[in-house]
């Protein structure tokens, strides 16, 4: 205890980290997410894939062949590469989406549950009602309002689907409010902001961040849904949605291919997102700690 | 081994792996438990007392836990060597235990009748109606009053020491031949303290059984315990019969134990620790002679006369139950009309059970807490009244220390920054690096490392803990100090450390505290002046010495009669 130099810290970050370093299964999920993020950036520069829009009327529906693995569309275009791009689709979707719906929630469960009385009652009143309309319908509703598109589907998912990250910040909230390092700071003459955003926020971020990356999941699902339903992306934008709801047509005439492909994309990415967020609850729960 | 043991530990050892490598929480110990006597196992958190004693039950987690070597001889055979269905009929028939936390070890959504009769089913075959009559007699034994009523109530309608009578009844309902006791009263006030002792040293004699029971405080079972074991660090370093413990203690660290201590006879300067009395290895040392007289000496009372804090007719009143149109129907007076008055440089301890109101009555001075009506007036400054900025200057000279070292330091933040916070908010030093300065003096001032300041509080122990609140509270260089049972929650010989720096500190900076505990003793050492709570109302009040040998009010009696002697009776006298 006395030695002289400085003895470097570990924060509960550093040891969630070294934690997750050590599950096999989360390691290999964070990559595979990776591997996703970096295979829709090159995409989206339009460095791989590039055949994902080139229309060959001479070969519609060609079954899975050397030259195209996953077979070919209506419109001769490649499934493996409209698949791949349509990982650009549902990064963005999940990304912005959940990303919109987690800052909403965070913001309006932090003050309810901090703040508690009359503003909490406003703002339980307001997501309980919102909560008691159909979730799809509300999407269905968004997307007839301002169009379909990228934009609106991101818009759409991310002012609908809050109300559970609200909920969950806003009972962690009021569980931590009362902790005595919250009264201490306090005590010590913190300011409202302060308590909130030093404090209360960093203390929560976990929690925050599980249910990020299961409204990730969740907002890649939808634009499947409202895509199926016709109101998700621009016709000829590749999505898997789009993808899928083709399907309906096509598997009639025995062509499965597009269905693979998307659902094989969809799968992976799910999965490893799934698992990911298993491995970061395990390493961050305050419960499981020095145990 | 002698015929009379029931139960025979030879060299057990118990390790477990962690991600920083092997602990071993128990080296090679050896003990035994006679037929029918009381065996107090007393040590300090970690150890390793808990899990001797779960490793008799079998209930080693493992992993990460294992029993590497050694044996637990139960009546000649080793319980270690027992299948899981074989030690399922042990535990909870002939071994049973009880737990420190009366609030959490019973099932909420079971009647407490049920919970009982649960064991009585499986282990003794009863039929429901059989096990019901015997739960009913087993509550009347552990002296619930109206048994056969309160045998259907919940948990959460009991009170925390019916509750720890409950857990009582269902660990003796099958006569078991030992019962564990894992500090079963650390979790109760003095007074309900005190019965429960009584209740499990009647039953014993009464059930002829053996007991064991674990403890960080000798002076709990001075009165009970036929034989001590003294555990630290895993090593078992002294075992005696109770009265050549407490007469002659051979060991440094049981020497320690026993000064550090405040008892309720003296008023000291200074408590001796276990530092005092043992090197950091284990190894004999003899106490330096300013030690001795300061632990000796009598401390003056501080004679200054200046009020620091007057207290007014304070009251807080909180809302119990709402009317159909929002009006409040009836309330709950945690504080009533308190009047105090707090000198310089002095300290004010204040007692009571827990829910008298004390830990409400010290955060609505500091105005944590909203008063209903009354006067905090602080130097003469009427502290309720102050607007919110002027309030906020005002935190800077007084500080509150809580209770729970663990839950009062920011996980996610080092200690630096925790120390540096309060310096930012009041605009204490001008650069970072000057209150780098002042948090690294702090640190040196609590009697830690300035180079932990990166280190976060999960790397620390519960006193370390306690002492950087204190060093954070001290961050703003108050004149006043509320501590809200601020060394409960710690080991007697750690507590006997917090107490030492809080006297130092406070002669040294002129500090004014008013020291929140429900434990006497504790408070008598550390204040010039006593005020007794009950219900929300200050009873009586008077000097530290004062209201110990004179004391006035019923409750007061009450309270110190209930206080352990911290000696076995045949020496007492």
């Amino acid at each position: 205890m006395t030695s002289a130099q400085n003895t470097q810290g570990r924060s509960l970050w550093a040891d969630a980290i070294r934690k997750i370093k050590k599950n096999r299964i989360a390691v290999v999920s964070f990559w595979i997410i990776i591997a996703y993020i970096g295979l829709a950036a090159l995409c989206a520069m339009d460095l791989v894939f590039t055949s994902y829009s080139l229309v060959d009327n001479t070969i519609p529906y060609q079954a899975p062949s050397s030259a195209h693995w996953f077979g070919t569309d209506l419109f001769g275009r490649d499934v493996l590469a409209r698949a791949a791009h349509g990982t650009v689709t549902s990064l963005i979707v999940g990304f912005v989406g959940a990303g919109l719906s987690v800052l909403i929630g965070t913001l309006l469960g932090a003050l309810a549950g901090y703040f508690g009385g009359l503003v909490d009652e406003l703002i339980t009143w307001f997501y309980s009602t919102l909560d008691n309309i159909p979730y799809i319908l509300l999407l269905v509703a968004f997307s007839f309002v301002s169009g379909p598109g990228l934009k609106t589907l991101c818009l759409a998912i991310g002012l609908t689907s809050w109300v559970g990250h609200c909920r969950l910040v806003r009972s962690e909230f009021i569980k931590q409010r009362g902790q005595e390092y919250v009264q201490g700071a306090f005590s010590m003459g913190a300011s409202h902001a302060r308590r909130i955003f030093v404090h209360i926020l960093p203390n929560t971020l976990h929690l925050i961040l599980i249910s990020f990356s299961l409204g990730f999941v969740s907002a890649i699902k939808s634009e499947v849904i409202l895509s199926y339903l016709g109101l998700g992306v621009e016709p000829g934008t590749p999505s898997w949605g789009m993808m899928i709801s083709d399907a309906k047509l096509e598997l009639s005439r025995g062509v499965w291919w597009g269905l693979a492909a998307a659902t094989v994309f969809m799968f992976f990415l799910v999965l490893a997102f799934t698992l990911f967020n298993d491995a970061v609850r395990d390493a961050t729960d305050p419960k499981l700690r020095d145990k | 081994m002698s015929s009379n043991s029931l139960i025979e530990i030879k060299d057990l050892t118990v390790e477990f792996q962690t991600d920083d490598g092997t602990v071993t929480a128990v080296k090679k110990i050896s003990f035994d438990i006679p037929k029918g006597k009381t065996v107090g196992l007393v040590g300090e958190s970690g150890s390793g007392k808990s899990v001797s004693s779960l490793a008799i039950m079998g209930l080693i987690p493992n992993p990460p836990g294992k029993v590497t070597t050694g044996q637990i001889l139960f009546e000649g055979k080793d319980l270690l060597k027992n299948s899981e269905s074989q030690m399922r009929k042990i535990r909870g028939k002939r071994i049973s235990m009880i737990f420190q936390e009366p609030m959490t070890s019973l099932n909420p959504v079971f009647t407490v009748g049920d919970q009982i009769c649960e064991s009585l089913i499986l282990h003794e075959k009863m039929s429901k109606a059989e096990a019901w009559e015997r739960a009913i007699e087993l509550l009347d034994q552990v002296g619930i009053p109206n048994p056969s009523e309160r045998i259907k109530s919940y948990p959460h309608e009991m009170s925390g020491g019916q509750r720890q009578r409950v857990m009582i009844a269902m660990a003796i309902s099958c006569n078991p031949d030992l019962l564990i006791a894992d500090e079963p009263t650390t979790a109760l006030d003095v007074t309900i303290q005190k019965q429960i002792l009584d209740l499990i040293a009647d039953l014993q004699k009464k059930y002829g059984m053996s007991v064991l029971f674990i403890t960080h405080d000798l002076g709990v079972i001075a009165d009970i315990s036929d034989e001590v074991v003294v555990m630290y660090r895993g090593d078992i370093v002294e075992k005696n019969s109770t009265e050549a413990l407490f007469k002659k203690p051979q060991h440094p660290y049981t020497k320690g134990l026993l000064a550090c201590r405040p008892s309720l006879d003296e008023h000291p300067r200074r408590l001796p620790v276990v530092s005092d009395f043992m090197t950091p290895d284990g190894k004999e040392k003899t106490p330096d002679q300013s030690v001795l007289k300061a632990a000796k000496e009598i401390r003056p009372i501080s004679d200054s006369q200046t009020p620091l804090l007057e207290i007014k007719s304070l009251k807080k009143h909180f809302p119990l139950k709402k009317g159909f149109f929002g009006g409040v129907q009836s309330w709950v007076k945690a504080v009533d009309d308190v009047s105090l008055t707090v000198r310089k440089g002095r300290t004010l301890g204040l007692v009571g059970e827990s829910g008298c109101g004390k830990t409400t009555l010290g955060r609505t001075i500091l105005r944590l807490i909203e008063p209903t009506a009354g006067e905090v007036r602080y130097n003469g400054v009427d502290v309720t009244g102050l607007n919110k900025s002027d309030m906020r200057a005002m935190r800077r000279k007084m500080q509150i220390i809580f209770q729970d070292p663990y839950a009062s330091l920011n996980p996610r933040m080092t200690i630096g920054a925790a120390l540096m916070e309060p310096m930012v908010i009041h605009k204490l030093g001008s650069s970072k690096s000057e209150r780098l300065d002042m948090a690294a003096k702090l640190m040196d001032r609590v009697g830690l490392s300035a180079s932990m300041l990166n280190r976060y509080p999960h790397e620390f122990s519960g006193g370390q803990r306690q002492r950087i609140c204190i060093a954070r509270a001290l961050a703003v260089e108050p004149e006043f100090i509320i501590c809200d049972e601020s060394v409960s929650a710690l080991d007697v010989s750690i507590q006997a450390q917090i107490l030492n720096l809080l006297l130092e500190l406070q002669e040294e900076l002129n500090l004014t505290y008013v020291f929140i505990s429900h434990d006497l003793a504790v408070v008598k050492f550390i204040s010039d002046e006593v005020a007794v709570m009950y219900n929300g109302q200050v009873v009586e009040m008077n000097t530290a010495v004062g209201i110990y040998e004179n004391p006035q009010h019923d409750y007061t009696k009450k309270l110190l009669s209930a206080i352990p002697k911290g000696m076995p009776k045949t020496l007492l006298s």
